[in-house]
């Protein structure tokens, strides 16, 4: 797990690039599925999509989403644009430890999503290489098509992980889009 | 029994009442209007949408069977016809059409100049908060004393693929199922672009109910199929505000009402 102050800032400061090697020190196992699984995710601002790159650390907004450059899925992040209360009406209070606090979460309460990459992980392996890094590339969704740029402002989260699993079919869904 | 069909293959009579429907709507500024209807999603506060949980779809379910009531009832009185109906179509986002054209042509502004209540929505929402929605999200609602909404859609083969679907279709839980369709769902309001893409707006564009009953019709599609299960018991008795619904009450759709027309995916 990678909390999100251990990422680094990527090419031109647009990206976010994150270690997540595998096999790491506890060596390979066997699974059919894999997943990079973020908590936290932030939804607040605008509308955002998160495109994800194994072993390209220099990945871009520009760089095309295909199997040679690294491209393993994406997260679209449908956002609440701002703050349309008073002062403090989108501040997402800590979780209540009173059993009888009813109330439902705060609508912006941070997310958790994952994004599966079971066949780009295999691309990565088949060549005998490791998986190093996630490059994270963060693009605005804003209402205009021409405002889009990349937005790594508006990627916020806790902290991001792989998780391999060993399931009982092989055929899960992929969320690659 | 009301029968949702695909948008594309109404006859000329029911698009026809869907846009009168729709018209109504939008004149009617109490709790039966276009307006009450399109602010429970987001503006004016308070938000009651559900979205990065698990009652994403049981709420947008309950939304879609209100709204649609809705629709029946201003018609129905609109016309003065006790038994007229009305049911909100399903946009496709798949289909090889709207992989070539984009959005369904019903929804679309008429080339001959005649107003099409499906092609934009009025955001009927105070000045503090038209003016936040100007500030925060340009390009979403159009300028002026009584703004409409905008689209600004993306390239049409960047929509959702069949196979993209089919994969979410044969997810073996609910909460692997709703969390891959939410973000499908996510993608889409981004590629419709302008009102449809921020949350506190979106559902005053007309096209938002179309996606969601599309959303729906996968839910229901994967609910009849081996590998659909309920959402979580902890959940089933959760209420779904503002309505007085649960969960529980939105997992059978032949006891809201209606059902969905026949058709293969893929």
């Amino acid at each position: 797990m990678v909390t999100a102050a251990a990422a680094r800032t990527g090419e031109a400061e647009q990206t976010l690039v994150v270690d997540l090697p595998y096999p790491g020190e506890a060596g390979e196992t066997a699974y059919t599925r894999a997943d990079v699984v973020f908590t936290g995710v932030d939804h607040s601002s605008l509308s955002y999509e998160v495109r994800l790159f194994l072993n390209n650390p220099t990945a871009t907004a520009a760089t095309p989403r295909t199997e040679e450059h690294g491209y393993a899925g994406r997260f679209t992040i449908f956002g609440h644009g701002g703050c349309y209360g008073d002062m403090g009406h989108c501040d997402v209070p800590a979780p209540s430890n009173d059993p009888t606090d009813l109330r439902p979460p705060h609508p912006l309460t941070p997310l958790d999503t994952y994004v599966t990459i079971t066949e780009a992980l295999r691309r990565v392996r088949a060549d005998g290489g490791t998986l190093q890094t996630v490059t994270l590339v963060p693009v605005s969704i804003t209402p205009s098509r021409a405002d889009r740029k990349p937005a790594p402002e508006l990627l916020r989260f806790a902290d991001v992980s792989l998780q391999t699993y060993l399931t009982a079919t092989e055929d899960d869904p992929e969320a690659s889009y | 029994m009301g029968l949702r069909k695909n948008a594309v293959a109404l006859s000329a009579t029911e698009l026809t009442d869907l846009q009168d429907a729709f018209a109504a709507a939008y004149d009617l500024t109490d709790d039966r209007g276009y307006g009450f209807h399109a602010g429970l999603h987001g503006l004016p506060l308070p938000s009651y949408c559900e979205h990065g949980t698990l009652l994403f779809l049981p709420w947008h379910r309950a939304y879609l069977y209100f709204f649609e009531r809705a629709l029946i009832d201003v018609l129905r009185r609109t016309r003065d016809n006790e038994t007229g109906a009305v049911s909100l179509p399903w946009w496709d986002w798949t289909s090889a059409a709207s992989h070539t054209d984009g959005l369904p042509p019903g929804y679309l502004a008429q080339g001959d100049g005649t107003a099409n209540p499906l092609a934009a929505g009025p955001v009927t929402l105070n000045s503090s908060d038209l003016q936040l929605v100007r500030d925060n999200l340009p390009g979403a609602i159009t300028d002026g004393p009584n703004p409409v909404t905008i689209r600004d859609p993306s390239p049409p083969d960047e929509l959702p693929r069949a196979s993209t679907v089919n994969r979410v279709l044969r997810s073996v839980t609910f909460s692997g199922f709703s969390t891959l369709l939410e973000g499908i769902h996510n993608g889409v309001h981004g590629w419709v672009g302008g009102a449809m893409s921020a949350v506190p707006i979106a559902a005053y564009d007309p096209i938002f109910w179309a996606h969601h009953a599309m959303i729906d019709r996968l839910w229901y599609l994967w609910q009849i199929s081996p590998r659909g299960v309920n959402p979580p018991a902890q959940l089933l008795d959760r209420a779904l505000a503002p309505w007085p619904m649960t969960v529980r009450q939105t997992l059978d759709i032949s006891t809201l009402g209606y059902e969905y027309a026949a058709q293969v995916i893929g």
